[in-house]
C-alpha cells in the first residue's frame, strides 16, 4: 500500500465532514473503550500482565538476532520453509514466486498488517492469483475497494445499507438490512472458497522461538480454516512479532483480546508448528513463513525500538482523541492511530509521515492503555524534534514554539501575557469567543469556537486562593 | 541472492543494529497472576463460568444417557441433520451413535461434512484440555487426530473429561511444549463477528453453537 500520510490535514477535513463515517467511528471507539475498561477491572491480573508483557517483549528486542535465528532454525526443523524479504518489493517477489512454485491460483487470505503494509494482494493478483480475504470486515472492503480503516475493525466505516448493496452489487444477492443475514451470506461465500482454495494465506500476532511456532487469534474462525484446509499455507510476520517461548505466549493472550475488544480470549487461538505430519488426516503440506524487515532493523538500532513492542491491539486508536475524530483513513497508511504515528513515519520516512507525530494532542491517554508498556508520547515528542532536526519544520513554526517556550520558561512574562490578553479579551470579544484569528492560527478558529481569555488567569485565582501576592512565583 | 544468504544476512544485520545496546538476559517468564481455583469443583465451576460467558453451552452429567433427550433436542432446535465424529475417538462415536433415535439424525463422514453444501452437522470430539482460566475448549492433532467437528459442524459438540480440565493456559501449554503438534487450537465458544456496525452476529466461519459435556 503506497503511503498517502502527506495529506493527513485534507484527509482529517474530509473525514470530519462526513457525518456517517463520524457516527461510525464513534460507536467503534466507545465500545472498544467500554469493554476493554470493563474487561481489566474484571481481571486483577492484569497490571501484573503488562509488566511481565512488556518485558518479555523489550528483552526480545534486545536479543533480537538470537531469538530470530531460534525461531528459523526450529521452524525448519518442523519442515516450514523460511523466507526473509529486506523490503517490500523484496516481500511481492517472494510471495509470487511461492505462488507460481506452487501452482496456486485460489488464495484464502486472513487479516495481516504487514501484508497490507507490503501490498501482497497486489503481488499474488499480478502472479495470478485471485486473493479472497476471508475475515468478513476484509471481505466487505475488498468487496468495496478500500483500505481498512480499524486495526481490528477494518470496515468500521461501513453501514449494513452499504454492506448490502455491495453485496447485491458484487454477490448478487438479494437486498436485506439484517445483520445475521448478511453474515450467512458471506459465509456460505466463503465457505466455498476455503474449500477450494489451494493456499491459504495468514499473518501472524505471534511467533514462538523455541518451537518455530506461529500464533494466529481470530473471533471468526476464518484464521483456523485457511490454515487447515489449504495445501499450502504462507505466513507473513515482520520480525518483531518474535517472542521467546510458548511458554510466554499465555501472558500476551491475557493482554491481547482485553486490550483490543475486551473479551478475556479471542473465540479462537491457533499454534501452528510446522507442516502437515504423516500421521495427520489434514493441514497444509507446504508451509512458507515469510519474514518480513521493511525498515524494521533501522528502528531497532536507534531510540524508536519500544514500538517494536506493539502487538497491534488498537486500545491506542480507540481511546486516542484524534483517532476519535479522524478515523483510520485519514493517517494515509496501514497503520493508524498513536502507534501509526509513530510507526509511520518510522517506516515510510519522516517527510512522508511528518504530519502525524503533530496529529496528537500529547495527553498520554495511548500510552496509559498500551498493554506493553510503549511510551507513545515520548517517541511523538522525539520524531517532532527529529522533524526540526530534518529541516521539516517551517521557520514560523520554529519562531512560534520558541516564542512559546521563552514564555512558558519565565513566570513573570506569562502572566504579563495573560493580563494583557485578559483584558484584551474582555475589551473585544464580548460573547467569550475568538471568531477569527490570522494566518497559521486560522486553525483554531476556522472550524470552531476559541475561547476568549478569561479575565482572570488560572494561575491567579489559585494564588488568590491561597492569600499569595500576584507577582510573587 | 540465495534464500540461506538472506536468512543469515537479517539476523546479522539485527545484530549489527543491536551492538552497543545492552539487553538484560531474558528468561522465560511464567505468566502473570491471576486467580487461582482452590479444587477441583472451583475448576469446574470457573470453566463453566466463562465457557458459558464466552456464548458457549455447558452440560454436567453423571451418564452420557442422561443428557440424551435434552442433547438431542437441542440439536434439532439448532436445525442439525447429520452428526460426524472422527473414527477413531470411541467416545464420541458412542455418543453420536446413541444420539441418532432422538432425532431424526443421520451419521455423515468426514467427507460428507467437507462438502460445500453439506447439511447442518453437529460435529462431536474429545477435548484434549479445556482451560478454566478462558473458558476454552482446546483440541490438538496430536497422534494424527482430525481437527474438522470443531471446525466445519455448524454445533460443535465438545466432550470434556475431567481429568482433561486445567486450570490455565500455561498447564495446557507446559503439557505440549516440549513436543508441539503441527495445531493446537483454542476454542472459547462459537464463532463470532462484529464487523458490521459492532453488531456482535454468531457464526460467521465455524460452529454457530458450542456445547461442552463434562463426562
Amino acid at each position: 500500500m503506497e503511503p498517502r500520510s502527506r495529506s493527513f490535514f485534507r484527509n482529517s477535513e474530509k473525514a470530519l465532514a462526513d457525518a456517517s463515517l463520524q457516527a461510525a467511528i464513534s460507536r467503534t471507539t466507545g465500545k472498544f473503550v467500554g469493554a476493554r475498561a470493563a474487561s481489566i477491572e474484571a481481571f486483577p491480573g492484569f497490571e501484573e500482565a503488562r509488566r511481565e508483557g512488556s518485558r518479555i517483549k523489550k528483552e526480545t528486542l534486545d536479543r533480537l538476532d538470537r531469538y530470530l535465528a531460534l525461531f528459523i532454525s526450529e521452524a525448519e526443523k518442523r519442515g516450514a520453509v523460511v523466507h526473509v524479504a529486506r523490503d517490500a518489493d523484496e516481500a511481492r517477489e517472494i510471495a509470487a514466486g511461492i505462488a507460481r512454485q506452487e501452482g496456486v491460483t485460489l488464495a484464502v487470505k486472513s487479516k495481516s498488517m504487514v501484508a497490507e503494509e507490503v501490498d501482497l494482494n497486489g503481488a499474488l493478483e499480478a502472479a495470478g492469483v485471485e486473493v479472497v480475504e476471508s475475515d468478513l470486515g476484509e471481505f466487505i472492503i475488498q468487496l468495496a475497494g478500500e483500505p481498512p480503516s480499524h486495526l481490528i475493525a477494518p470496515a468500521v466505516h461501513k453501514t449494513r445499507e452499504q454492506v448490502s448493496r455491495l453485496f447485491e452489487q458484487k454477490l448478487g444477492e438479494p437486498y436485506t438490512d439484517n445483520i445475521q443475514e448478511l453474515v450467512r451470506i458471506a459465509r456460505k461465500h466463503l465457505r466455498a472458497k476455503f474449500l477450494s482454495a489451494g493456499m491459504g494465506v495468514s499473518g501472524a500476532n505471534f511467533l514462538c522461538a523455541d518451537t518455530g511456532s506461529i500464533v494466529m487469534v481470530t473471533n471468526e474462525g476464518n484464521g483456523r480454516m485457511g490454515t487447515v484446509l489449504p495445501r499450502v499455507h504462507l505466513a507473513v510476520a515482520s520480525i518483531e512479532k518474535v517472542i521467546p517461548s510458548l511458554a510466554d505466549l499465555p501472558v500476551f493472550l491475557r493482554l491481547l483480546p482485553r486490550s483490543a475488544t475486551g473479551q478475556p480470549i479471542t473465540t479462537y487461538v491457533s499454534v501452528l508448528t510446522g507442516v502437515k505430519r504423516p500421521e495427520d488426516p489434514e493441514g497444509p503440506e507446504k508451509l512458507h513463513i515469510l519474514l518480513v524487515d521493511n525498515g524494521r532493523t533501522a528502528i531497532l538500532q536507534g531510540k524508536y525500538r519500544d514500538i517494536l513492542k506493539c502487538i497491534r491491539c488498537g486500545a491506542c486508536l480507540n481511546i486516542c482523541p484524534v483517532y476519535q475524530s479522524v478515523g483510520g483513513h485519514a493517517y494515509g497508511w496501514t497503520y493508524p492511530g498513536p502507534m501509526g504515528s509513530v510507526l509511520t513515519p518510522l517506516l515510510a520516512g519522516l517527510a512522508e509521515g511528518a504530519a502525524l507525530p503533530n496529529a496528537s494532542t500529547l495527553c498520554g491517554a495511548c500510552a496509559e492503555v498500551c498493554p506493553v508498556e510503549i511510551p507513545l508520547p515520548r517517541l511523538l515528542l522525539e520524531l517532532r524534534a527529529d522533524e526540526r532536526d530534518q529541516g521539516l519544520k517551517t521557520p514560523e513554526e520554529i519562531l512560534g514554539m520558541k516564542g512559546y517556550a521563552a514564555a512558558m520558561g519565565r513566570a513573570g512574562v506569562l502572566e504579563a501575557l495573560e493580563r494583557i490578553a485578559g483584558v484584551v479579551g474582555r475589551l473585544i470579544f464580548k460573547d467569550g469567543k475568538v471568531p477569527w484569528l490570522p494566518l497559521k492560527f486560522s486553525g483554531w478558529t476556522d472550524k470552531r469556537d476559541f475561547p476568549a481569555p478569561a479575565a482572570q488567569p488560572f494561575r491567579r485565582l489559585w494564588k488568590k486562593q491561597r492569600g499569595i501576592r500576584p507577582w510573587s512565583r | 541472492m540465495e534464500p540461506l544468504d538472506r536468512k543469515s544476512e537479517l539476523v546479522r544485520r539485527i545484530a549489527v543494529a543491536l551492538r552497543g545496546h545492552d539487553g538484560a538476559k531474558t528468561s522465560s517468564g511464567r505468566a502473570a497472576g491471576h486467580a487461582e481455583p482452590c479444587t477441583r469443583a472451583d475448576t469446574i465451576a470457573l470453566f463453566r463460568d466463562r465457557f458459558e460467558a464466552n456464548g458457549g453451552n455447558f452440560i454436567e452429567c453423571p451418564s452420557p444417557e442422561a443428557i440424551l433427550p435434552a442433547l438431542g433436542e437441542a440439536l434439532r432446535l439448532s436445525g442439525v441433520a447429520g452428526l460426524f465424529f472422527p473414527e477413531d475417538d470411541a467416545g464420541a462415536r458412542q455418543m453420536a451413535e446413541a444420539l441418532v433415535p432422538f432425532g431424526p439424525f443421520t451419521l455423515v463422514s468426514s467427507a460428507e461434512a467437507l462438502q460445500p453444501s453439506p447439511p447442518q452437522t453437529a460435529g462431536f470430539q474429545t477435548a484434549d484440555y479445556a482451560v478454566a482460566e478462558t473458558g476454552s475448549i482446546v483440541q490438538t492433532s496430536l497422534g494424527g487426530k482430525t481437527l474438522l467437528p470443531g471446525l466445519l459442524a455448524d454445533v460443535h459438540v465438545a466432550l470434556v473429561s475431567r481429568a482433561a480440565l486445567v486450570d490455565r493456559m500455561d498447564d495446557c501449554m507446559a503439557a505440549l511444549a516440549d513436543a508441539p503438534p503441527r495445531n493446537i487450537s483454542f476454542l472459547s465458544g462459537p464463532s463470532r463477528t462484529a464487523d458490521i456496525e459492532q453488531t456482535l452476529t454468531i457464526g460467521a466461519h465455524g460452529p454457530r453453537k458450542m456445547i461442552a459435556v463434562l463426562v
